[in-house]
């Protein structure tokens, strides 16, 4: 079984994250098998008639539950080189998630934490339900979440992302829309897939050339043509992986 | 004039000169630069806080009475800019406890701190266009705070806003409901912050600093501020103030 798979249906396209048993934690794997469903999204989304909006979505329980820190246990400055492509990849995602000539929302329809958070806020919508475990708990276990950091000051802006990456802990879906993380958090899970069904509909009945256009000028003036400060990003927080105190902070916790 | 306390891994630095609300001198604002970089490189959170009935009323623009050059004002707009920039730099996170009031330069305080506690009858906002005086200087960090559309209301509207507008516009990031409670909220969430392993903290606020875009505005927003001061504008609206003040 492919860990992402992709499914096009008309001008709808499903992007499913599918590693249920690991919470859909972003591993090599994983990051390659939805960078390879990216790339023929982007290819059929350019078409004309190809998809206009994707649905990304996480099989089981959780939406994504972020980098595997367990698997990071042991880094070093001399050897961070599984970091370094961890964080690597998923910069890369993001920053073609951000470009596809499409119209992407994020439902998450269960846990979206750190990376995974990040993953929901470079979508061009997200959408949860009241209590789904969201938000960004890097800080407490020592760690950075640089590379999706300008993604969620574009989503929320840099105030509240400032007041958000830096409290870390996790929100409940609810929380997390009032502080504009997501843009709704549905009552539960049902309806949550009812009213993402019901967006993509309407945004799908739009012109793809319009919807691809628009999409294109607020990637522009928002500054999400700039890949450069997102692969900064990684390396930033690889470097902090590595570091002996993050290192001490993960071993409490996993080791 | 202000008092650096450190209780645990919080560090406090407090505005000490209630009967003026706290107005702000060239002294104060240069005590507190200092206190924050030292407190910086010691403690796992910093917290502003101002003594008596509000954080802060902003300038203490009595200085500037016998000052006509405008080097008093001068002195405030250069020693505001330093202490958002120690904020800025400081590795910890700075919370400020704005109870009550945090009025133009003390709004600037609040815009450029990584955490806001604040009750829901304070009051913010930059009045300071009816004196003449820009508060441009507050922008490159205002503007990132609540978004460039708020940023220009705030600035070129001198009237105030409420602190529920203010949690709303994420200019405040925790609201309770007496001012008596700032404080003590203030200090919970520094002592929280504080716990948090610093490599992490550090390597984020950096970070955050780095793409939020205050620091690519250089000293534009500063310039701004000073190049109005000692004009004729300046001059005679602040005369009117104090006349006004003198006959009310």
């Amino acid at each position: 079984m492919s860990l992402a798979t992709l499914d096009v249906r008309g001008s709808i396209a499903t992007l499913t994250l599918n590693r249920p048993e690991q919470r859909n934690a972003l591993s090599l794997d994983l990051l390659a098998a939805l960078a390879e469903c990216v790339e023929e999204l982007k290819a059929r989304a350019a078409r004309a008639g190809g998809p206009k909006v994707v649905i990304v979505r996480g099989e089981g329980k959780s939406f994504c539950a972020g980098m595997d820190l367990k698997a990071v246990l042991g880094a070093s400055a001399a050897d961070n080189s599984l970091a370094e492509s961890l964080l690597g990849g998923l910069a890369e995602l993001t920053i073609e998630i951000r470009n596809l000539p499409a119209v992407v929302i994020a439902q998450a329809q269960g846990a979206a934490i750190g990376g995974g958070c990040g993953l929901t806020c470079v979508c061009d919508m997200s959408l949860t339900h009241d209590a789904a475990k969201v938000g960004f708990p890097e800080v407490d276990l020592a760690v950075c979440p640089a590379v999706v950091a300008p993604w969620v000051v574009r989503k929320v802006g840099a105030g509240r992302a400032r007041q958000i990456l830096l409290r870390g802990g996790l929100l409940s879906g609810a929380e997390g829309a009032a502080m504009g993380l997501f843009d709704r958090s549905l009552a539960t899970v049902e309806a949550l897939e009812d009213e993402v069904a019901t967006l993509a509909d309407r945004i799908a009945g739009g012109g793809q050339l319009a919807l691809r256009e628009t999409k294109r000028l607020l990637n522009d003036l928002d500054g999400s043509t700039d890949a450069e400060i997102v692969r900064r990003g990684a390396a930033t927080s690889a470097s902090v992986v590595a570091s002996e105190e993050a290192q001490a902070a993960l071993r409490s916790r996993f080791g | 004039m202000i008092r650096v306390e450190t209780e645990g891994d919080v560090g406090t630095i407090t505005l000490a000169r209630p009967r003026t609300r706290n107005a702000l001198t060239p002294e104060m604002l240069d005590e507190m630069r200092g206190g924050i970089g030292e407190l910086g490189a010691r403690v796992g959170a910093v917290v502003l806080a101002g003594e008596g009935s509000a954080f802060c009323a902003g300038f203490d623009l009595s200085l500037c009475e016998g000052s006509p050059d405008g080097s008093a004002m001068r002195d405030l707009l250069r020693g505001l800019d330093a202490v958002v920039r120690a904020m800025r730099a400081c590795p910890v996170p700075v919370v400020v406890a704005a109870h009550k009031a945090a009025i133009a330069g003390a709004c600037a305080l609040v815009a450029a701190a990584d955490f806001a506690v604040a009750d829901r009858g304070a009051r913010f906002g930059y009045p300071v266009v009816l004196l003449g005086i820009s508060p441009a200087v507050s922008v490159p960090t205002l503007g990132p705070a609540v978004g460039p559309g708020a940023a220009r209301r705030l600035t070129l509207d001198p009237g105030l806003i409420g602190g529920e507008e203010a949690l709303g516009l994420g200019l405040v990031s925790d609201l309770v409901e007496e001012a008596a409670d700032v404080g003590p909220a203030a200090l919970a969430l520094a002592g929280a912050l504080a716990r948090k392993p610093r490599v992490g903290v550090a390597a984020t606020k950096s970070w955050l600093n780095e793409i939020d875009g205050a620091a690519e505005a250089g000293d534009a927003g500063l310039d701004c501020s000073l190049g109005l001061t000692g004009g004729d504008e300046e001059r005679e609206l602040l005369r009117r103030f104090w006349e006004g003040r003198a006959g009310g």
